[in-house]
């Protein structure tokens, strides 16, 4: 039943929908700023680096093993699977569980983060809530259900109102979300004011953050490289060479 | 003595552009650099805004490969003055350090850089390269060895291994240094084309089939590698002229060196029927061949 249109005052578009957008938008940059001055250098861990570096070693193994040669492909895959002196056998790392309470450089970077993030959140949007209250803002284009009611219409007590009118709380966490991509274009990637982004610090090379578990990890590991088999890429290649001329194009330039 | 903006008429933005370019691109051409770089922060520091420190790390590496101590020194008494506490300078003064061959102090140095972060790569490489400078290249490599231990994927490493054991004749290692950089590069034609090379000069039927067969991948991945048609002229007619080999296979390889050769030939005609100012003569095949692959290796 598509209930009667309401017509909204355009002074609500002026005064409300936009100021909200703009709030969001300069909050979010702001955050990011902060988030960077107060932002510490994570220490890596060596074992870590290795490690990660390992496992990508392994894994492009598996991936272009065929350019080798058979012999070199079996010299690796044993040095990784040999039943006694392989790597992925005989390596058991030592893995202690960070407990998230009592390490205190997380319990740091927890605090910092819910501070930057879920503080401002809160604030605004009480902020907008007791500013912004007692009438609809916009209306969502898609049908919502009546059990939606309380969660978007807070401070608009009308029982035969239509659930896709919502109130400019609603309307404020819409744009937290939906800027998200207006962030990535402004700030550039990995920007701080990206809430559903988790930060990632780049270590030396291409060696990406290490899972809690090295040894599972591993297991995985070894067992993907047991079932590859070498299938020579370079068996017919001069037959393919040969099939036609050379392209000397620019060659002589 | 005019300078640079003066000779080539080209204003500092453009010369900052080429600076960036050479940087990006890691190209070594340090006397070009210090001209241009020093002309650049002499005159126009102000109007780089940041961008000066990374110029002034780019002139500082460069005026050490031209001998210009007085330059390198004032470039690192700025990056010292802006960055008092970073890794990244003390390195720097360690290449200095370096450069005036006064090799303890700089392995003190980086000695202390190191036990502050041990993850430093950049600083272990470096340490590496004083033992190679100093001549102790077995050191250098037992140092590169243990390097490559922790850190596996470093393909710069793999390939200054490589090099090191080519110039002490270990061609088994060589190759396998040579396989990891193929195995993380598979359509470098570049590495292939090394790869066979050092195959070839290990001798063999066995390993003279496979350098055949890499040269073949080299120019498969890149037409224009002469140098791979050459290594696949060589390997495919000394399998030909090997006593040991079954007639097939003798036949198989005496029709792979003719065709290299139809290319190679073809190869000469594209060139001579082009306008060029040096005159190409058409050298016998066998001499040129010859002379091509006594050389070291490429790079």
């Amino acid at each position: 039943m598509a209930g009667p249109e309401l017509l909204l005052d355009s002074s609500i578009r002026l005064w409300v929908v936009l100021p909200i957008v703009f709030i969001t938008f300069f909050v979010g940059v702001l955050r990011h700023y902060i988030t960077q001055l107060i932002h510490n250098d994570k220490k890596v861990d060596l074992q870590q680096v290795s490690d990660s570096q390992v496992l990508l070693r392994s894994r492009i193994l598996r991936e272009n093993g065929k350019y080798l040669p058979k012999q070199s492909f079996a010299m690796r895959k044993h040095y990784f699977n040999n039943p006694e002196t392989g790597f992925f056998k005989k390596v058991k790392r030592k893995v202690i569980p960070k407990n998230p309470m009592t390490d205190p450089s997380t319990l740091m970077d927890m605090m910092k983060g819910n501070l930057t993030n879920v503080l401002p959140m809160i604030l605004i949007g009480g902020w907008i809530n007791w500013a912004f209250s007692g009438f609809v803002t916009t209306k969502v284009p898609f049908p919502l259900t009546l059990r939606f009611k309380p969660m978007l219409q807070r401070g608009i007590e009308l029982i035969s109102l239509d659930a896709s009118w919502v109130s400019s709380a609603s309307w404020y966490f819409l744009n937290v979300f939906g800027l998200r991509s207006m962030y990535t274009l402004i700030l550039g990637q990995d920007n701080a004011a990206d809430q559903s982004r988790i930060m990632q610090d780049q270590m030396t090379g291409a060696a990406m953050a290490m899972p809690p578990d090295p040894n599972k990890a591993f297991k995985s590991e070894w067992e993907s490289l047991e079932i590859v088999e070498h299938k020579w890429a370079l068996e017919n290649v001069e037959e393919e060479l040969m099939r036609q001329d050379l392209n000397f194009r620019g060659l002589f330039n | 003595m005019s300078s640079i903006s003066e000779l080539y008429d080209v204003c500092w933005e453009e010369m900052r552009d080429k600076l960036r370019k050479w940087r990006e691109e890691n190209y070594r051409n340090s006397e070009q650099i210090v001209d241009v770089g020093e002309e650049l922060i002499n005159e126009h520091a102000s109007k780089l805004g940041d961008d000066v420190w990374i110029i002034y790390e780019q002139v500082m590496i460069a005026a050490l490969d031209c001998s210009r101590d007085d330059l390198a020194w004032s470039c690192l008494q700025e990056l010292k003055r802006q960055f008092p506490d970073s890794h990244r300078v003390k390195r720097l003064a360690g290449m200095r350090l370096e450069a005036l061959e006064r090799y303890e102090d700089a392995n003190k140095l980086y000695d202390s850089i190191l036990q502050d972060d041990p993850t430093n790569t950049v600083t272990r490489k470096r340490k590496i390269s004083i033992l190679q400078a100093q001549g102790k290249s077995s050191e250098a490599i037992r140092e590169l060895n243990e390097y490559l231990e922790q850190f596996v994927g470093d393909q710069e490493a793999w390939h200054e291994l490589s090099e090191l054991y080519i110039n002490e004749h270990d061609y088994a290692k060589a190759a396998f240094c040579l396989e990891e950089l193929m195995m993380t590069n598979p359509h470098n034609h570049l590495y292939c084309e090394q790869y066979a090379e050092v195959k070839y000069t290990q001798g063999g039927l066995e390993n003279l089939e496979l350098a055949r067969k890499y040269f073949a991948q080299a120019l498969k991945l890149n037409n224009r590698n002469m140098r791979a048609l050459f290594g696949l002229y060589m390997s495919a007619s000394h399998i030909a002229a090997s006593p040991k080999v079954s007639a097939k296979v003798k036949k198989d390889n005496v029709k792979y060196a003719a065709w290299a050769t139809s290319q190679i030939s073809r190869a000469y005609q594209v060139r001579g029927t082009q306008e060029c100012t040096l005159g190409v003569f058409p050298v016998r095949l066998e001499d040129s061949c010859h002379t091509l692959l006594m050389e070291p290796p490429l790079l």
